[in-house]
């Protein structure tokens, strides 16, 4: 484990995200487009209604950007990156890139229905707590999920079966804790969630990274 | 023969399961109570005031009333009972019960529940919880004498075996011995799966492969059995065949994760990658099937025992009449599991052979 | 997912002919009486229904297999 390597193989991402724009612009496009059919559909949102549409469509963004991250990728780069790093390096690298990537989609979506709808968050501490726990769980699943799946053929669709199920859980105790956060319900014991939602975080990368090299020698 | 008892173990353990949880009979209990008489100040049934005479209608389940020792009681949890002043047989399971209810009520809240006890001594004690709650319209904690006149003694239980009576669930409650086991052996079969699974990243033999995915397919068969059985047994204790409770839910999402690692095995024509990549999901899926299955449950409102503050089972729920036929219903739905488990690893590993020749 | 359209096919049967019993149709009050026993035999009937299909399936699939095994030779 290299710290320089994972820095390198994120930089890399990074890079290649740049040059391909249209895969990034067609990701946002996504989320915009969405947000402005439900503003066109609703007029306006209730902050439950806010709340769960928010999720749902970082939910699909976010999983139609993650596909790639391994399923975009041709054979010679996987043997490339074989003879180069270690596989615990490249998939830290991935989670750390794809964490920082649904973070920044978040933040978008949350812009774009803050512009249409306006921002019905009372507790912004608690929010971003939510919102930084709930993505972590979320963008691990999509990694892992999508480095099962790119291994097999169609993976559009099988990424969607075999991921949405797993993420459940972490996105329905991010909803419970954001709803808090916006007053739509009281919880005295929120702090619990909040420890929940670490602890299934910290689960999952952890099975992530113990299955992961396994997995990489295929 | 030998290498076979296992398997004629399970189909005893489960004829035992089937012939005692269905032929013992239920303890004598009391469907429901409610009040007949008008009381003083006009109102009646729902609203029992303190200080009233009442006259209650009892329907009863597996009583005898018309044996001729029944006795019965109104009691206030901690402090004491008041008896009945007068116990009218109409059949055997139905009589009128007569009350004078105390005047004076300990200081606590102005709505009281009172629960009611019938004794007679065919059937021994049957209790209906919470019965009543009645407005009490003078609170003290001194003059309780009432409530100490006649005490709930001389009482024997009904010899032999008997099951509880809970009132909504009547006899619903042997599909103790059916639905529960089903969740546990399914359970059991994907610990024994994901141990195979880690076996096979491990060592890449293929066998374990095999092993893992058939137990993964018969886990599968129970946890939609499960399902199935759980919602026809909702049908009639809550209501309806779905409602929004969190286990069941939750249960159902595990299911799809599951079907979700079926289909992902049935995409894949390569057997090694198929094996890896189905070994690596399985272990993955059971890893978030514990918070789904577990945790949530537990932090929300679940009609489920052992869930949203509910006690687990155990204390009131299981007694140990259940206990004596849902353990061994638990062995006994595991060990024919694996039966149909070793039934579909022998022919996956005919069919491996066969297409390896090929 | 072909090998669970029996299945689905009794499930989803199974599902819109409950929807159409209510709560007053003879066929709920009889499950309800004597104490709802009945429900314990359907929970029973639907366990074995299961088994049986897993029994039937692999069965099957062992014919399936036996002929091509059978033809080669």
């Amino acid at each position: 484990m290299n710290i320089s390597h994972i820095v390198a193989i994120i930089k890399k991402d990074f890079d290649i995200e740049v040059r391909q724009r249209y895969a990034i612009a067609g990701i946002f496009l996504f989320a915009v487009t969405t947000a402005y059919f439900i503003y066109k559909a609703f007029n306006n949102l209730s902050g439950l209604e806010w709340n769960i549409l928010v999720w749902i469509i970082v939910l699909f963004a976010g999983l139609n950007a993650i596909v790639k991250s391994f399923v975009q990728e041709r054979k010679e780069t996987y043997l490339y990156y074989y003879s180069l790093f270690g596989p615990l390096e490249v998939i830290v690298a991935k989670l750390i890139y794809n964490y920082l990537f649904t973070i920044f989609l978040t933040f978008v979506v949350i812009f774009v229905f803050t512009i249409l709808f306006g921002n019905p968050v009372k507790d912004y501490t608690l929010f971003l707590k939510g919102l930084f726990l709930g993505t972590l769980g979320i963008s691990s699943v999509f990694t892992f999920v999508s480095s099962v799946s790119g291994a097999g053929s169609s993976s559009g669709t099988m990424m969607s079966i075999l991921s949405l199920p797993l993420v459940l859980p972490s996105v329905l105790l991010m909803e419970r804790i954001t709803a808090v956060a916006m007053r739509l319900i009281t919880d005295t014991a929120i702090a619990k969630d909040l420890y929940i939602l670490a602890s299934i975080d910290l689960l999952i990368i952890g099975m992530v990274i113990f299955i992961f090299p396994s997995l990489w020698k295929a | 023969m030998k290498s076979n008892w296992w398997k004629i173990l399970g189909i005893l353990i489960l004829i035992y399961t089937v012939i005692v949880g269905m032929s013992v009979p239920l303890k004598p209990g009391i469907e429901r109570a409610d009040s007949i008489s008008m009381g003083s100040n006009g109102n009646n049934a729902s609203s029992i005031s303190s200080g009233e005479n009442h006259v209650i209608k009892v329907i009863g389940y597996n009583t005898n009333y018309k044996d001729n020792t029944n006795k019965a009681w109104l009691r206030l949890d901690t402090i004491g009972a008041v008896a009945a002043t007068k116990f009218e047989t109409i059949s055997e399971t139905e009589a009128n019960v007569h009350f004078t209810i105390p005047t004076i009520f300990p200081a606590r809240d102005t709505f009281q529940l009172l629960s009611m006890v019938i004794y007679n001594k065919e059937d021994g004690p049957s209790i209906l919880p919470d019965a009543f709650s009645i407005r009490t319209n003078q609170r003290s904690n001194s003059n309780l004498t009432e409530w100490t006149v006649d005490p709930i003694t001389n009482i024997t239980d009904k010899p032999g075996m008997q099951f509880p009576y809970r009132s909504v669930l009547n006899e619903t409650i042997r599909n103790t011995f059916f639905h529960i086991p089903l969740w546990f052996s399914m359970f059991i079969l994907l610990l024994i799966s994901i141990i195979y699974s880690g076996k096979y990243l491990k060592n890449n033999n293929i066998k374990d492969d095999i092993i893992a995915s058939s137990l993964v397919n018969v886990a599968v068969l129970f946890g939609i059995l499960g399902i199935i059985t759980g919602s026809i047994w909702a049908r009639f204790t809550w209501g309806t065949f779905w409602t929004t409770d969190v286990k069941l839910n939750m249960s159902t999402v595990a299911m799809l994760i599951y079907v979700a690692s079926l289909i992902l095995r049935s995409s894949i024509n390569d057997v090694d990658r198929r094996a890896k990549l189905s070994a690596s999901y399985n272990i993955f899926a059971f890893a978030a099937l514990i918070p789904l299955v577990f945790v949530i449950p537990r932090l929300t409102d679940s009609l489920h025992p052992g869930n949203g503050g509910n006690p687990a089972l155990g204390g009131e729920d299981m007694e140990n009449t259940l206990r004596m036929v849902f353990y061994p219903a638990i062995i006994g739905f595991t060990l024919l599991g694996l039966w149909m488990t070793s039934i579909l690893i022998r022919y996956e590993s005919l069919k491996d052979r066969w297409l390896s020749r090929k | 997912m072909k090998k669970y359209t029996p299945f689905l096919t009794i499930l989803s049967l199974l599902l819109f002919s409950s929807s159409s019993l209510q709560a007053e149709s003879p066929a709920i009050d009889f499950l309800r009486s004597t104490g709802k026993i009945y429900s314990v035999i359907a929970v029973i009937v639907v366990i074995i229904l299961g088994i049986a299909f897993f029994l039937y399936r692999i069965d099957n699939k062992l014919t399936k297999l036996e002929n091509k095994i059978n033809n080669e030779q």
